[in-house]
């Protein structure tokens, strides 16, 4: 009797908490939280804090093809399921965080020794860091000072930052990437939006190329083969598949509704 | 034996906590927030870390800003929540041109900047500050409940010409979706009338769309009447800032038809 009482009880307030989640307004992330991603995979079961990683410090640095094509990670947290094993043997956050590899001169911290020293805890914490105040060598507001700014997300117009070189995008790695002839850049595409009066999408290849390549769209995101062959609509995109997989949590984010929704309709 | 009275005593202590939790919700179904003075309906005070620091908690009149620039402005370009004390307004950030301190508001050019002498124009701790301004209203079209004004025909007819964006224009001709009959909830009340030009006025599509709103007509779930007055749906903006939902027929007219 007790037992179902407590089943019952759990069951409600489990319900109570689920139905809380509609109906209001989500609160926006700070600039410097903005495609913050949480990794859990095993970090609890070792004992120690879930890894932190930050995509606008990544970013600034690296293509998103080099970490999501060539080091084969993938668009959900958790879902690469990294293994302290796999990163000491130079796979995933590994392959660059091997303590050998430069960026500025400067060695980039090795991860996942399975042999450490006290001092080297300090280390661990570098990425093992939720719940803890970490001193970290990049400060999002001194490193994105001086890039252009706007609205939303990062509030950093990582596009212009590119294109008026604050940023140079690393998206070759020796040993690793391979090198191939790049192939011609296709042309924007208009996109009927499916709400009448909605004003068409242009779509630019260009833009999304420079940090992405072809393989991080097609064909999983995007088959691609022939314009309309992928059917989706934007309650797939606000569910987090299609142009959401990148534009929700990490890329401009859906809100700003008239960045891509740009054209009138004729 | 024991055992049996035992459970019995428990069980019947659980059902009595379960039916006050009923009347609880029952009784606050349809209670509406306290009625407030015309000119405080929408006013905040902002204490989100204020007493921690040491000054008094900053006021904020929504009628006062809403004369000049629509919701979208703030709620949306300058990413204000749509919960009070939820948004991380520092100083810091004010004086680095995000929040109240963003170019075109409180700059220093536009209006008073997050400088001395002019803390206590916002940090004074009183809600009806700025009351005083209430009678440069006086001529505006009146509708009873909350300010007292008919914020809507007051943008129609030309009272006031709020700014639509700082730096993001929203594109002229978004405004186009239908009006939607929503059939209530219960037998004989009439359905209620939603316009999204008269919305689009002030606010951006994001500002509703999906958080609030799912995009997919039908699928918005738990869209009920004691929802939207826990603060939810219809109740994130017509509880405390535009018309209050004291004012049943504005939104289920007696007769509802889709002609605008």
């Amino acid at each position: 009797m007790k037992k179902l009482f407590l089943v019952l009880f759990i069951i409600l307030a489990f319900a109570g908490y689920a139905l809380g989640q509609t109906g209001v307004k989500k609160k926006r992330s700070l600039p410097h939280e903005y495609g913050n991603v949480l990794i859990n995979n095993y970090s609890d079961k070792a004992g120690l804090p879930a890894v932190e990683f930050n995509h606008w410090l990544h970013r600034g640095i690296y293509t998103c093809r080099l970490c999501h094509v060539d080091l084969a990670f993938g668009m959900k947290a958790g879902a690469t399921n990294i293994k302290a094993s796999d990163n000491k043997k130079g796979y995933y956050c590994g392959s660059c965080h091997n303590g050998k590899m430069t960026y500025k001169e400067k060695p980039i911290f090795d991860s996942c020794q399975m042999k450490y020293t006290q001092d080297d805890v300090q280390r661990c914490e570098r990425c093992h860091s939720s719940g803890r105040t970490v001193k970290r060598d990049f400060d999002f507001y001194t490193f994105t000072q001086k890039f252009p700014k706007e609205r939303f997300g990062n509030g950093i117009n990582w596009e212009k930052a590119e294109e008026d070189g604050y940023i140079k995008l690393i998206d070759y790695l020796e040993g690793i990437s391979i090198k191939r002839k790049s192939m011609k850049i296709q042309d924007d595409i208009t996109l009927n939006s499916k709400v009448e009066g909605m004003p068409e999408i242009v779509f630019s290849h260009k833009k999304h190329t420079v940090w992405n390549g072809c393989e991080v769209c097609h064909p999983e995101i995007f088959v691609g083969v022939k314009k309309g062959s992928t059917k989706y609509s934007m309650v797939e995109i606000y569910d987090g598949r299609y142009c959401g997989a990148c534009h929700i949590k990490v890329a401009f984010p859906l809100l700003d509704c008239q960045r891509c929704h740009i054209k009138p309709v004729q | 034996m024991h055992t049996r009275i035992k459970t019995s005593v428990i069980s019947g202590l659980l059902a009595l906590v379960l039916l006050a939790i009923v009347a609880e919700r029952a009784s606050g179904f349809f209670e509406l927030p306290a009625a407030l003075p015309q000119e405080e309906f929408g006013n905040l005070l902002i204490n989100r870390i204020s007493d921690k620091n040491g000054v008094q908690p900053a006021t904020f009149s929504h009628w006062i800003h809403r004369m000049k620039h629509t919701c979208r402005v703030c709620h949306f370009e300058l990413e204000f929540d749509m919960q009070v004390n939820s948004t991380e307004i520092t100083e810091a950030a004010n004086k680095s041109g995000r929040y109240c301190g963003a170019g075109g508001c409180h700059d220093g050019k536009a209006a008073f900047g997050h400088v001395k002498p002019h803390c206590e124009k916002c940090h004074n701790g009183n809600r009806g500050a700025g009351k005083e301004k209430f009678a440069q209203l006086s001529k505006f079209p009146k509708r009873k409940f909350g300010n007292g004004i008919e914020w809507a025909q007051a943008l129609e007819k030309g009272f006031i010409t709020p700014a639509n964006y700082l730096t993001i224009k929203p594109p002229a001709d978004v405004a186009v979706i239908k009006p939607l009959l929503l059939e209530a909830e219960w037998q004989g009340i009439p359905a209620a009338i939603f316009s999204h030009k008269a919305h689009t006025e002030w606010l951006d599509c994001s500002n509703c769309h999906p958080d609030i709103f799912n995009i997919k007509k039908k699928t918005t779930k738990h869209f009920s009447m004691g929802r939207i007055l826990k603060r939810e749906f219809c109740g994130v903006c017509h509880l405390t800032v535009a018309f209050p939902m004291n004012d049943c027929k504005r939104c289920h007219p007696d007769r509802p038809n889709l002609q605008e």
